[in-house]
């Protein structure tokens, strides 16, 4: 995280940390291309306002990130409402997780196809928790919510997950 | 947590999410490269930028608020009467150590809610005089802020003010 610190590293850091930022940011908004939009908003005015305060970068960007992903879906509404209306409500559904080498790719698919099925507010702690590595605090100050509500969602999600995922893995 | 759950979050976490494309570092690497040069940044950009005016504004909101603060306590004991003859409550103030740190930290609020107010009754005053007693029920709270950081500590005290009143009775 320090390495945000100092100029011309950034982009290491974007490296590393952005597929969790977009993960984390695609919980909130319809698309992968919206997601990048709010990642690259958030990051730059971090960049060029934030980066002295104290604290987690991270934990500051994901908090930035949820803003602009509201103000985002505010701005939108009127047009996004419109193309629901005319497409029927479908989103796009991008690959979320990278896939690797001797996986079982079906496994994978199913992980995102139960993942998606999840109430957002258990998604959005269990994005948070698994791929962001953040505290149930930080969590709980992310999302306006306290430490104990986001400790429970993540539980009520991994029991949901590990319902819809039964048969495949836990059988 | 059970060794399920357990199982199911470790294999959770053996998933990487999707790779950032690089037209789109690309495109973050483009943005801050224009960075415009400081003469020609919009001076305002963002409430965060301590030099803002949105600063500024706050800073000068909590000099009104404090002196403010300052004048209607200086009011409200200039005007208080003297004390009725009346065990008197003092709400003994705590005087804070003051810190070069602490000395970052300027009121900017005050305030207080009435949320219980009760008639105790008669009581007996010295010399056979009655008075009725009356129970006020507050919450003060009190705010500073660090306009350095925009840190702010929030001071919450539940204070009882009990008034006596002398009373007379009239048989007529």
């Amino acid at each position: 995280m320090e390495a945000t610190h100092d100029q011309g590293t950034w982009k290491h850091w974007l490296e590393a940390h952005g597929p969790k930022l977009l993960l984390c940011a695609r919980q909130w908004t319809r698309s992968l291309a919206d997601a990048e939009d709010v990642v690259q908003e958030a990051f730059v005015r971090y960049w060029r306002h934030q980066r002295h305060l104290p604290g987690d970068p991270q934990a500051l960007l994901i908090t930035s990130i949820r803003r602009a992903a509201l103000d985002h879906a505010r701005r939108h509404a009127r047009r996004t409402a419109r193309e629901e209306k005319a497409d029927g409500g479908l989103e796009e559904r991008d690959c979320t997780f990278e896939a690797q080498p001797g996986e079982d790719a079906d496994r994978r698919n199913e992980i995102e196809s139960a993942l998606q099925r999840l109430p957002a507010v258990q998604r959005e702690v269990l994005v948070l928790k698994i791929w962001n590595e953040l505290t149930f605090e930080q969590i709980g100050e992310a999302l306006e919510i306290p430490a104990n509500t986001a400790a429970s969602r993540y539980r009520y999600a991994l029991a949901a997950l590990r319902k819809e995922l039964k048969p495949a893995c836990h059988g | 947590m059970d060794e399920s759950l357990q199982e199911l979050e470790n294999e959770l976490k053996t998933l990487q999410p999707r790779r950032a494309p690089a037209r789109w570092l690309d495109q973050i690497n483009r943005e801050l490269a224009a960075e415009l040069p400081a003469s020609a940044r919009p001076r305002y950009a963002t409430a965060t930028d301590l030099g803002s005016w949105k600063w500024l504004g706050w800073r000068t909101a909590a000099l009104a608020a404090a002196l403010a603060l300052v004048a209607t306590v200086g009011l409200i004991n200039f005007r208080r009467p003297a004390p009725v003859a009346a065990p008197a409550v003092v709400a003994a103030a705590p005087t804070p150590a003051t810190p070069a740190a602490a000395k970052a930290y300027e009121p900017v609020t005050a305030s207080n809610v009435l949320y219980d107010l009760k008639d105790e009754g008669e009581v007996k005053l010295a010399g056979e005089a009655s008075a009725r007693q009356v129970r006020a029920r507050y919450v003060d709270t009190y705010t500073w802020k660090n306009t350095r950081n925009n840190a702010s500590i929030k001071w919450t005290v539940p204070r009882d003010e009990i008034r006596v009143v002398p009373a007379s009775y009239n048989p007529n």
